[in-house]
């Protein structure tokens, strides 16, 4: 079987991918509280660089300060007002670079924007907005520092004493740390114009799994002459699930696979056309899914929840023990063949509900409820790695007491999961091969 | 990327081809400092000129360049520059053409950021080195327009690297033509640039260009300053020469071609001008061996004349100090003038900026420095003995050991000997005159038979040829007439000798200064006169007193020599910067704070005595008897004040918004401007319905109103066309009879 083409699956926004902070601007420009002006600040200001701002001469500024250092040591020696003239000129260069430079930053406000689903090892597009609040002055040649890397969980870490740690390959870890953040430069190519926005986009590749940190990590400018590199620290940040990435596998042909007689319709939601039942509007839903006459009658809106087609569904429950799945590249897999069953079932209408461990089954009947399936899949971790260890029962699929909750394990057609040798993972349907990676 | 509002922007390319005209003129500029910079550069300067124009008119010449010209520059560079030191032994020079090669060679090739930085760094260093060894007031204007043009270069760059980002120049090819190069058309950026231009940005910048020369001027003046021992000069790196004929030994016609040159050679100022002379001699040298019509100092009087080389900023004359306070003459003597420093009489101390090796003749009156100078000499004399004699109580004790027989020697045949007798006799008659006697006679016979003319004509024959001249009646000039003065003189049994320098000049009424021009450069004769124990001031030039008009003291004659032309302003210009630029030293930091202070402390007393007085007044007013006509005059002031204020608070906002947010897009707004017409029309016809008032606020709303609040324009001007027809046939009705 071809690999899950999820590129064709438009997922709106994820519950849990809405970055931190997205609506708030920062900046130089962003209206933020500000700080009472008085004399000391402002003094202390032009002579000392703010907290957050760091200035590094380029190559450029060295010449440029050399130069000046060579002029003003030939000034004192030779008495030269020709030569202290060139150099009091150098040194009003310079105090005009650092003005037109602040001038340049002026108004200038920033913000993230992330458009999710993110998967593991497809492109993501992060945007950052710019907005120059100045009235007539255009922003040239800032560039943006950004930095994705996956929030670790640390619940499993301990910390290490010099003692306790002294077997640990420090330069591997950071080596690891370094590989698993993603870096990247943007660059603001043409002219910020006044009271004018422009959108820059960062597409990189999120390398795994989990809830992913996109930080804008500084903002720096040459701007104007080049002889100093201003850049500004930002702690703007953005949190978003990264789903895990999509997997190839191949079906099995599996005889067991219990079909309800015929005729016999199963009580789920699909996109049948016959009534199933009717429920409350909830925000996602299609307008011409209400049922009108219903709402007028109730005074309460009401969508129309139509039976599928087919009646053949699955359910999907991730066993996630850690004795199991010892091998963390295989428990990767697992996590990402799980994810690619359960977009493919869904799409194809045959996901009925799904759980991880021991937690009662939820039934997916709405793209809401298979993103929510996804965000959890893209942070699960071994059980019983720094948290509660489940006692899975194999083979019987967790009960979930609501009502609403199809009778699952009456109908069964239970998906599970287990390794396939030293690499692969196998999905059993009721303890029948059904697919393998 | 999207924007809001987009204005025109220069593209890369136009960007690029903005850098390379700019890296050109700078170039261009730097290159040109060769003209007043005195360095043997002249073919080279024309190469890099020529090359560089053709590069910035036809930027894909560089891309001609074979490749293996980029290959062999640097080492052939190289060579160049090492055989050039080798070859003339003075390095700054050496260093200069080394420069200009570079230049030349990054204006034939496509740059990259760190050779656009080279071309800068190469410029600065020229034009630095002229400035400091002409420290001429080109080189202010020269810096400035370098400052401004290497300022919006490094713009250009920045923004280049910034469009280009990671697609940057490294690596490319210089033997292609980039895209940019071959696209360029310079009047089409020209159009570009206009159209991108803002003009409240090219105000601003323009203001900030400004901004920097004020705070470089603020910097300088408040740099501290202090001298160090071992000074370093870069002339030192040079071989010296002297421009003039100002020299120990002055040929026929030598001070005529200093005449030829009408630049200033000379800038005196004066604390008190009431101390000016009517007619000043600027005495330079005393030539005093004649040989063959050639006047120099003889190595005599070099010996016994001169003190020993001394290294000082003080000198000390002959001139004894006087009660009151001594008058201060200040000299910026040009470069290439001399090395012998013009001066009026004996004096008492006089100053230099900077330590100086020279020798002082006390007796003769001259100050010789022992190198030329090749930048301007400022130095301050106090205590001038103004006299148009030189006391010399030493000379009969010397000439009695023969050791001055030298001023009373004729090398000149006997034939020219026996010329000399026949001329003698004819000016004195047989008398025996005493020195001013005889030099006055002598001048009268030789203005009575010689006219005065700049290009004279020495009549043909043998032997000595002023003698030949001073026996014709042909014309000459200062240099014929001072010598033959001296001939006539020795063989009458004077001591004699000839004095170079200037004569006269003319006050500059810009900068309340004296300019002396090579053109003023004179000749004339002293005699030395026994009973006066002195020498005599004989010029055979000089117009007589009574011509001169004796009474015309001072302030008169400067008023009749006073130059109020364009050129005059241009010098004080010149005087300006010598005064307060390069004269700048540690005394004028303190003088220049004082000033400050004064002025300041001034400035608040003025203000504050001023406000004062119009308190006073105000209350004076108030308290007197009230009539109807100062009541009326009272409302009137204060009802234009509420009127202004209420204006300046009505439109001042309105006014600071179109300035700072641009008047033009408010005032294209189709909408705004078709709600400005129907509001007129509706304010133009009253009494319209009650749904006008209602229109008048949507139309206000669109014409001031943010335009995220408008309501459907159309149908807003719908209902307003509505109402305004209403309210005229409203109007019709009533005025109906």
């Amino acid at each position: 079987m071809a690999g899950a083409d999820t590129s064709a699956f438009r997922v709106e926004r994820s519950a849990v991918g809405v970055p931190r902070g997205s609506a708030d601007w920062s900046g130089p420009g962003s209206r933020g509280p500000r700080r009472r002006f008085t004399w000391n600040y402002f003094v202390w200001s032009l002579v000392w660089p703010q907290r957050s701002h760091r200035i590094v001469p380029t190559p450029a500024g060295l010449v440029l300060i050399g130069l000046a250092m060579g002029i003003g040591t030939a000034a004192y020696n030779s008495s030269s007002n020709i030569l202290f003239i060139t150099l009091s000129l150098l040194l009003a260069c310079l105090i005009l670079s650092g003005v037109l430079s602040w001038l340049n930053l002026r108004g200038v406000s920033w913000r993230l924007q992330l458009a999710p689903p993110f998967r593991a090892g497809q492109e993501a597009v992060v945007a950052l907005e710019l907005r120059n609040a100045k009235n007539f002055l255009p922003t040239y040649g800032l560039w943006f520092e950004l930095a994705a890397r996956i929030v670790a969980d640390t619940r499993d870490h301990r910390p290490e004493s010099t003692w306790t740690g002294r077997n640990l390959d420090v330069r591997k870890m950071l080596a690891q740390a370094d590989a698993a953040e993603s870096r990247g430069q943007l660059a603001l190519r043409s002219r910020l114009d006044p009271r004018g926005e422009a959108r820059l986009d960062w597409v990189f590749k999120p390398a795994q799994r989990g809830a992913l940190r996109v930080e804008l990590a500084s903002v720096g400018s040459l701007f104007p002459f080049g002889f100093l590199k201003k850049g500004i620290s930002t702690d703007l940040r953005a949190e978003v699930v990264v789903w895990p990435a999509p997997v190839e596998y191949r079906r099995h042909a599996f005889a067991a696979l219990r079909r309800p007689a015929g005729g016999e319709r199963v009580t789920r939601a699909g996109n049948g056309g016959d009534l199933l039942a009717l429920r409350r509007y909830e925000t996602g839903d299609s307008h011409r899914l209400i049922h009108w006459k219903a709402s007028a009658r109730t005074q309460t809106l009401l969508v129309r929840q139509d039976s599928a087609e087919s009646a053949e569904g699955f359910s999907l429950w991730l066993q996630t023990d850690a004795a199991v799945w010892s091998r963390p590249e295989q428990f990767e897999l697992l996590v990402s063949f799980c994810a690619t069953l359960a977009e493919d079932l869904f799409r194809a209408g045959r996901l009925l509900g799904v759980a991880i461990d021991d937690e009662p089954p939820s039934p997916v009947r709405r793209v809401p409820d298979l993103e929510a399936f996804l965000d959890r899949l893209a942070v699960v971790r071994p059980a019983g790695v720094g948290g509660a260890v489940p006692s899975p029962r194999e083979g019987s699929f967790p009960m979930r007491g609501e009502g609403t909750a199809p009778s699952l394990n009456a109908k069964q057609n239970v998906m599970t999961f287990a390794p396939e040798g030293a690499r692969g993972v196998q999905a059993y349907v009721d303890g029948k091969k059904a697919a393998a990676t | 990327m999207s924007m809001e509002k987009k204005r025109p922007q220069l593209s890369l390319d136009e960007l690029h081809q903005l850098k390379w005209l700019l890296g050109g003129a700078l170039t261009l500029l730097a290159v040109s400092t060769v003209f007043y910079m005195d360095i043997e550069a002249w073919a080279l300067m024309a190469l890099t000129i020529v090359t560089t124009l053709a590069c910035m008119l036809w930027p894909t010449l560089p891309a001609r360049v074979p490749p293996l010209v980029h290959v062999l520059a640097f080492p052939l560079i190289v060579a160049f520059f090492v055989g050039d030191l080798w070859l003339t032994a003075s390095p700054l020079p050496a260093m200069v053409r080394l420069d200009m090669l570079l230049l030349l060679y990054r204006g034939v090739s496509y740059r990259q950021r760190r050779d656009d930085l080279q071309v800068i760094v190469l410029g600065l260093f020229l034009i630095v080195v002229a400035g400091v060894l002409t420290v001429s007031l080109v080189f202010a204007a020269q810096l400035l327009v370098y400052t401004g043009c290497a300022l919006a270069f490094l713009l250009a760059v920045t923004l280049v690297s910034s469009a280009e980002g990671a697609a940057s120049e490294s690596g490319k090819v210089k033997n292609v033509a980039p895209a940019w190069a071959v696209h360029a058309d310079g009047g089409r950026l020209a159009r570009r640039l206009r159209e991108v231009a803002d003009w409240r940005l090219v105000v601003l910048g323009s203001a900030l260009f400004a901004g920097v020369v004020v705070v470089s001027a603020l910097l300088f003046l408040a740099i501290p300053r202090f001298q160090l021992e071992n000074s370093l000069f870069l002339d030192r790196f040079m071989a010296k020469k002297s421009k003039t004929g100002f020299n120990d030994s002055i040929k026929f016609g030598d001070v005529t071609d200093i005449q030829q040159d009408t630049s200033v050679a000379l800038s005196v100022d004066v604390t008190d001008r009431t101390q000016f002379p009517v007619s000043p001699y600027w005495r330079m040298l005393v030539l005093d061996q004649y040989d063959n019509g050639t006047f120099r100092l003889s190595p005599v009087l070099r010996r016994s004349a001169f003190g020993t080389e001394r290294t000082d900023t003080v000198v000390h004359g002959e001139a004894r100090p006087r009660l009151g306070a001594a008058v201060t003459w200040t000299f910026y003597l040009e470069s290439g003038v001399s090395r012998y420093l013009p001066l009026l009489g004996s004096f008492e101390v006089l100053r230099f900026r900077e330590p100086q090796n020279f020798r002082l003749g006390a007796l003769v009156n001259v100050l010789a420095l022992r190198d030329e100078p090749l930048t301007m000499s400022a130095y301050r004399v106090e205590g001038f003995e103004l006299s148009a004699s030189l006391p010399d109580p030493t000379f009969p004790a010397a000439a009695r050991r023969r050791e001055h027989n030298i001023h009373t020697g004729l090398s000149v045949s006997a034939e020219d000997h026996a010329k000399l007798d026949r001329l003698t006799n004819e000016i004195t008659a047989g008398a025996q005159p005493g020195a001013a006697e005889f030099a006055q006679r002598a001048i009268a016979w030789l203005r009575q038979n010689h006219s005065y003319s700049m290009s004279p004509t020495l009549p043909p024959g043998a032997g000595d040829p002023l003698v030949r001249w001073a026996a014709s009646r042909e014309a000459g000039h200062c240099e014929f007439f001072a010598g033959a003065l001296v001939l006539l003189a020795r063989n009458a049994g004077f001591a004699a000798r000839v004095v170079t320098g200037f004569r006269g000049g003319t006050w500059n009424g810009y900068s309340n200064s004296f300019t002396i021009r090579n053109s003023d450069a004179h000749a004339w004769t002293e005699i030395y006169d026994p009973t006066a124990g002195g020498w005599l001031r004989a010029d055979a030039l000089e117009l007589p007193a009574a011509a001169q008009g004796a009474d015309a003291k001072t302030e008169a004659a400067l008023a009749a020599r006073s130059d109020r032309s364009w050129s005059a302003r241009l010098d004080s210009l010149r005087v300006f910067w010598y005064r307060r630029i390069v004269s700048f030293d540690q005394r004028s930091q303190l003088e220049t704070l004082k000033e400050v202070k004064a002025a300041a402390q001034s400035s608040s007393r003025r203000l504050r005595d001023l406000l004062t007085a119009s308190v006073d007044s105000l209350k004076a007013w108030l308290v007197e008897p009230w009539s109807l006509r100062r009541g009326a005059k009272f409302i009137l002031i204060v009802g234009a004040l509420l009127a202004a204020g209420w204006a300046v608070r009505r439109h001042s906002r309105d006014l600071w918004q179109m300035l700072v947010r641009g008047g033009a897009a408010r005032r294209d707004d189709p909408v705004r401007a078709d709600a400005s017409r129907w509001l007129e029309r509706l304010r133009a016809t009253s009494g319209g319905p009650e749904t006008a008032g209602e229109v008048v606020g949507e139309l206000q709303r669109l014409r001031f109103g943010a335009r995220a609040t408008w309501r459907e324009p159309e149908q807003v001007f719908h209902r307003a066309r509505l109402a305004w027809r209403a309210a005229r046939s409203n109007r019709r009705r009533v005025s109906r009879p």
